[in-house]
């Protein structure tokens, strides 16, 4: 922080003005993580006494298909990340040179975006269900329907694509064009005049001047991969077929909340929690270079 | 005036057609909803895809009224502004404290606060709702209200303490030196100077309270409480309900946030750009 004078205390006043926030963090948020930990060495149902059990949820855990088919299924998500990264840069790099209608595909493009994983997660399990409109279609062409929902591989690839490429499309083309709205006009102009094409612009001037526009995109799509996916898979697949599209939230959901099984999901939470300290160090890390 | 591009005539066709081909894409999902509630139930499975028709009301008349659409988006409409005013005192109170106040704990008290605007819901869902029925807050409009706002204000404090380390520090030395309280110098000047960044939040606050899910599906049990998202949700698990019902209870649903699209266009697209960049 650039202080004019050396470090001067404003005494209790700014632990006021914090106190809100600060009681409600630690009530919603510290004391829950903290209990997480506790119970996760515990058999409980979530309501009742506690039995101390020491590692013997980590050992279950660890033995359980369903955890790795969580990890695994988050991991698939993490790599559909780059395709997200390129498609938004590229439709955002079109954008930017001010084709006819740029904003009406902005603002339409923005519009799953507005409406919400809930919305978009039963609008899709609508449209991809063996009858519904998209198989009719593909069944009118090609003769017999495609199990987007019903098929493992499919429907977690679907999740992931819709999620991680599809319902970020927008707000990441928001996001890029706001970046490259910030680089030197009279570069392009130059490059231009240079005959450079649109591709070699794109690469060399675009992509470099936006680097950090870049970088954070990525740490959000993680973000977004590992702590916001809930909602969607809980609409579009309920985390089905089987457990066939569990992540790490939707597991924690499903021992928590509908097996009773409060102190084993405590242990899943653990790990979940270790990913996302991981993503906020990188996080913080980022905003740290940036600043200087 | 046309601006040089480096496109030429054909490549600037082909970008068009493109353009068009993945909006057209991307809204036919949309389509289908909006279409399908406006069929008979009978229509709808022999015509899933083309446009009704016979197109009818009755399908929002069930949705809204039996299927108490009319009441979720009204009691989405009573939680989430209340719990919008709260959130925006909280974040900016917390963010003049980080981006204008000294004293020691500043930094680590910020880094936890950037830690837990990633934190995902589910980690927090169990304890917290054992916490709401403890406070006795279950089933109740100020449980979740206060749920929401505990999430949701990290990243809104975030936001607002950039905004406020920005501004320039004479206007807050000038006014102490006035003798003004540090109270008076956020209610009276900073705040004030802030509210284009305050509207910012607001927006994002509102659209974050609006389709949230995991906390209002537990603090919120009794039907005649749910919010419209946990409507849907709950809706979208009932076994055998008819597509166009589901449809026409999904448009309703979509009424609110597509009004603050239209009315603050301009708003969302700053709200966007505000928490992450400045790179």
């Amino acid at each position: 922080m650039r202080y004019r004078r050396g470090f001067e205390s404003d005494g209790a006043a700014p632990y006021i003005f914090l106190a809100p926030l600060l009681a409600l963090l630690a009530a919603f948020m510290i004391y829950p993580v903290v209990m997480n930990i506790i119970t996760s060495f515990t058999e409980w149902k979530g309501y009742g006494p506690w039995k101390w059990i020491g590692l013997a949820n980590y050992r279950t855990m660890i033995a359980d298909p369903q955890f790795w088919t969580s990890i695994l299924n988050t991991g698939l998500m993490v790599l559909y990340i780059p395709l997200s990264t390129v498609i938004t840069l590229l439709i955002a790099g079109f954008l930017r040179e001010g084709i006819r209608g740029w904003k009406v595909y902005r603002a339409a493009l923005y519009i799953p975006n507005l409406l919400g994983y809930v919305l978009m997660g039963v609008i899709f399990s609508i449209y991809l269900r063996d009858d519904g409109p998209l198989n009719m279609a593909i069944k009118w062409i090609t003769g017999s329907a495609v199990h987007f929902l019903i098929t493992p591989v499919l429907a977690i690839n679907a999740v992931g694509f819709l999620l991680v490429v599809f319902l970020h499309l927008g707000f990441g083309l928001i996001y890029f064009l706001a970046a490259m709205n910030g680089i030197d006009k009279e570069i392009y102009e130059a490059a231009l005049i240079d005959g450079a094409s649109f591709w070699r612009t794109f690469i060399s001037v675009t992509i470099p001047s936006i680097r950090f526009a870049v970088e954070f995109w990525v740490v959000f799509n993680f973000i977004e991969v590992f702590a916001r996916m809930f909602s969607f898979i809980h609409t579009l697949t309920q985390g089905g077929p089987g457990y066939s599209t569990f992540t790490l939230e939707y597991g924690i959901f499903i021992q928590g909340f509908s097996k009773f099984k409060v102190g084993y999901s405590s242990a899943w939470s653990v790990v979940l929690f270790l990913f996302c300290a991981l993503i906020s160090v990188a996080q913080i890390r980022l905003m740290q270079r940036r600043d200087e | 005036m046309k601006k040089p591009s480096p496109f030429g005539p054909a490549a600037r066709l082909a970008v068009q057609v493109f353009m068009v081909l993945i909006v057209v894409a991307s809204l036919l999902p949309l389509y289908n909803v909006i279409s399908a509630s406006l069929k008979p139930l009978d229509e709808y499975t022999t015509n899933p895809i083309l446009l009704p028709l016979a197109p009818t009301l009755d399908n929002y008349r069930y949705a809204a009224f039996s299927g108490h659409l009319l009441r979720f988006s009204l009691n989405s409409l009573l939680y989430v502004p209340l719990g919008v005013v709260l959130y925006v005192v909280v974040c900016v109170m917390a963010g003049y404290a980080f981006g204008k106040m000294r004293f020691a704990a500043r930094r680590p008290l910020f880094l936890l606060v950037l830690f837990m605007s990633i934190f995902p819901q589910l980690l927090l869902a169990m304890q917290v709702s054992k916490l709401i029925s403890l406070l006795h807050l279950m089933n109740t409009g100020l449980g979740v209200i206060l749920s929401w706002v505990a999430y949701f204000a990290p990243f809104g404090t975030y936001i607002m303490t950039t905004y406020f380390t920005d501004m320039p520090y004479d206007l807050v030395e000038a006014a102490r030196i006035d003798g003004a309280s540090q109270v008076r110098i956020l209610a009276s000047i900073m705040a004030p100077l802030a509210l284009p960044m305050v509207a910012t939040i607001s927006i994002i606050g509102f659209q974050s309270m609006w389709g949230e899910l995991p906390f209002s599906m537990l603090i919120l049990q009794n039907e005649a409480l749910r919010t419209v998202t946990l409507g849907i949700a709950v809706l979208r698990g009932e076994y055998g309900l008819r597509v166009p019902i589901l449809s026409a209870a999904l448009v309703i649903a979509m009424a609110v946030p597509l009004a603050i699209f239209l009315l603050f266009q301009r708003r969302i697209t700053l709200g966007v750009t505000a928490g992450a960049i400045k790179g």
